[in-house]
């Protein structure tokens, strides 16, 4: 099985999987007919989804596999290529290779994204209990220190803390004083 | 119609604060569109949040005005760093960045920015003239009709999107189990809420779009490979071209226009695709074929006026139908929402005056939008030059303000966290994200006027074929899926004998 077909019989069972525990999920769902019932009730859409993905993801799974016969008799006596996944974008990319654990995460995601997601979810964590302008200069600051290029990081060092305070504190009264939306002042209120 | 659209022309030119929203929300469009990696979708979301507290009327503005703005500004890096600074324009790189390389960059520029305007007025005419009409017809629909237009839309789009039909059809699947997160329509019983609160009121549109697409978008930007940017050097005086540039051209220009408000029309598939196909139109019919790609006028005008043509073709079923023909029209259907209205047949009736407001709106962004390209070039050249690294956590930031300000509440911000991350996933693997939208944004219609439709006629499901409207729908869905899949399988077969040809 090449890499292309791995991925989209993965796609396929990720499908069936979670269509069969949504299904499972629709009988805690309770129905209310006072006028009787005329053929559907608050269960019935999500029964007919969860099995309309179910025939979807198996035909899914059977096109893919019936390709991979039919390219297979093909290439019968052609050697399979390296096996390298990459997305059109090239960020996430997987290559059986020897390396660092880091190396090898960076291959599968890329570790600027990986580390981008910690700092959103750290960030959000800290949204209502430390507050709008400290969780937003904190986030400023690590997010732009991570995407600016390594060699690059001393000379915007300074630049990015004091702009970070700067439109954090600005945002934070613009968006209250003039624009009266609610943000969440945390320990400096 | 005549009486609306005049008030509402006085609404928009006579209030400074609208024309100076519009004004900003082109400036910041034209920004978002040139800047390669960041979309009109990413503009959208960031500004959201400054709309809440505005009138209606002037915050829609400037959300259509963004919209204007980002769908042209992307012509910018398509011309001066042969990179699309949205996918809009690429069809633009094709000749925009040959001309450019020759040395005409100003004339590429004013010749781009000349077609983008006249595609936009043709797209924004229609939609003025055609909206009104087909809202009144639409008045006309009853639960039947709207399920079949719906699910016609449905299907359509996931059709369109990729290369495989059944990827589209589980992505619109997927996005319609989010959708049943919440209370049922019609008897709101809680579904999937798993005893929380929260989850009883489902997951806001805006925040399933802004992180399926804005995060998502942002977090792909921050993990490629930033390289430095390397401005074409450029000379524009006055118009930046000749009337005699655009001898032989008139027709392409209109017929890209048209192409581009067809495209527009149809859900899901909005600039993105029509400059490829008025690419290729215009190449397939010139008398000249061969020189495309060189760097001609010919290729810039078709992709150009085809993008903007799509803006009111995208409009026409969002304010008819209530169905966005792209992303940014579906955040601008979460825009009206936040402002308490639904659009649909019933949005001219009941918001006629926002909606006039808004076609007025259009027409003072398009113009705006010609000025300050003709005329600020240099400055929004400037600004491609602005890091990434300065640029993105920003974005990040006032996007969950959006989400925050939708309810005071962290839950939405955890929803974006939660659909940046589905939306990465679903790009890893190559799944659609259109239909997912779709799939969430019309579940409730769907359903709704399906569970209607069977109470109307006592559960006879056979009604929907009788009906005139409905029946044409189910006749046209079925007939697109049919299309689709014969013109898969041959594409398939296609392939494979080029497979076999290539090893022979």
């Amino acid at each position: 099985m090449n890499s292309d077909t791995k991925r989209e019989v993965q796609i396929g069972i990720f499908f069936l999987v979670l269509a069969t525990a949504y299904i499972i999920g629709t009988f805690g769902i309770s129905t209310f007919t006072p006028f009787g019932n005329r053929g559907l009730d608050s269960r019935s859409i999500p029964q007919l989804i969860g099995l309309l993905v179910i025939i979807l993801s198996i035909a899914h799974i059977a096109q893919v596999l019936l390709r991979e016969k039919q390219v297979k008799a093909l290439l019968e006596n052609e050697q399979e290529a390296d096996t390298l996944v990459c997305d059109e974008d090239e960020v996430a990319c997987i290559q059986p290779v020897k390396g660092t654990i880091i190396e090898r995460l960076d291959r599968v995601f890329s570790i600027k994204l990986l580390l981008s997601f910690v700092y959103l979810t750290l960030y959000i964590a800290a949204y209502q209990p430390v507050g709008f302008i400290i969780s937003s200069t904190g986030f400023l600051i690590a997010e732009s220190l991570l995407l600016v290029k390594k060699e690059e990081r001393k000379r915007w060092r300074t630049f990015i803390i004091l702009f970070s305070i700067g439109a954090s504190v600005l945002i934070y009264f613009i968006f209250t004083r003039y624009l009266t939306l609610f943000l969440p002042s945390g320990i400096l209120g | 119609m005549l009486e609306l659209l005049v008030s509402g022309f006085a609404a928009i030119f006579t209030d400074p604060l609208a024309i100076s929203m519009v004004f900003l929300g082109v400036m910041v469009g034209i920004i978002f569109g040139a800047l390669p990696g960041l979309t009109t979708v990413a503009g959208l979301s960031m500004f959201l949040p400054v709309t809440y507290v505005m009138v209606s009327h002037v915050g829609l503005s400037m959300l259509t005005a963004i919209y204007i703005g980002g769908t042209s500004g992307g012509l910018i890096s398509a011309i001066l760093l042969n990179m699309p600074g949205t996918p809009a324009s690429i069809a633009t790189t094709f000749d925009g960045a040959p001309m450019a390389k020759k040395g005409e960059a100003g004339k590429a520029l004013g010749i781009a920015v000349f077609a983008s305007l006249v595609g936009t007025l043709v797209g924004v005419g229609v939609m003025i003239f055609a909206s009104p009409v087909l809202a009144r017809l639409t008045l006309k629909f009853g639960p039947w009709e709207y399920f079949t237009v719906t699910f016609f839309a449905l299907t359509l789009i996931a059709s369109l999107t990729g290369k495989s039909v059944i990827k589209g059809l589980l992505s619109a699947l997927f996005g319609m189990m989010f959708a049943t997160i919440g209370l049922s329509p019609v008897d709101g019983t809680p579904r999937y809420t798993f005893g929380s609160l929260q989850l009883t009121s489902g997951f806001h549109l805006l925040v399933v779009l802004v992180g399926l697409y804005a995060i998502r978008e942002v977090l792909l930007t921050a993990s490629s490979k930033q390289e430095p940017i390397k401005v074409l050097k450029y000379k524009m005086k006055g118009l930046g071209f000749g009337l005699h540039d655009m001898a032989g051209n008139w027709i392409n220009l209109i017929r890209s226009s048209l192409v581009g408000l067809g495209i527009g029309i149809l859900p899901g598939i909005g600039g993105s695709t029509s400059n490829i196909i008025a690419y290729s139109v215009a190449k397939n019919s010139s008398k000249h074929p061969e020189k495309y790609g060189t760097g001609i006028p010919d290729g810039i005008i078709a992709s150009e006026a085809s993008n903007n043509g799509s803006i009111g073709g995208a409009m026409i079923p969002l304010l008819t139908l209530g169905i966005p023909g792209d992303g940014a029209t579906a955040i601008l259907l979460g825009g009206f929402m936040l402002h308490g209205m639904q659009p649909g047949p019933l949005l001219f009736q009941q918001n006629g005056d926002v909606v006039y407001s808004i076609f007025a709106a259009m027409v003072l962004g398009i113009i705006f939008m010609a000025v300050l390209m003709w005329s600020g070039m240099r400055m929004f050249v400037q600004v491609l030059k602005v890091p990434n690294h300065i640029l993105i956590p920003l974005i990040v930031v006032l996007c969950s303000i959006g989400a925050y300000a939708l309810g005071n509440r962290v839950f939405d911000m955890w929803g974006l966290l939660l659909f940046g991350f589905v939306g990465l996933m679903m790009a890893k693997f190559k799944i659609p994200a259109p239909p997912f939208i779709l799939g969430f944004i019309l579940e409730y219609q769907l359903e709704l006027n399906l569970r209607r439709g069977l109470e109307y006629s006592n559960g006879n499901f056979w009604d929907v074929f009788t009906r005139p409207i409905s029946g044409t729908f189910l006749a046209l869905t079925i007939l697109s899926m049919v299309v689709t899949i014969i013109n898969n399988h041959k594409a398939s077969v296609r392939e494979l004998k080029e497979k076999k040809e290539g090893t022979a």
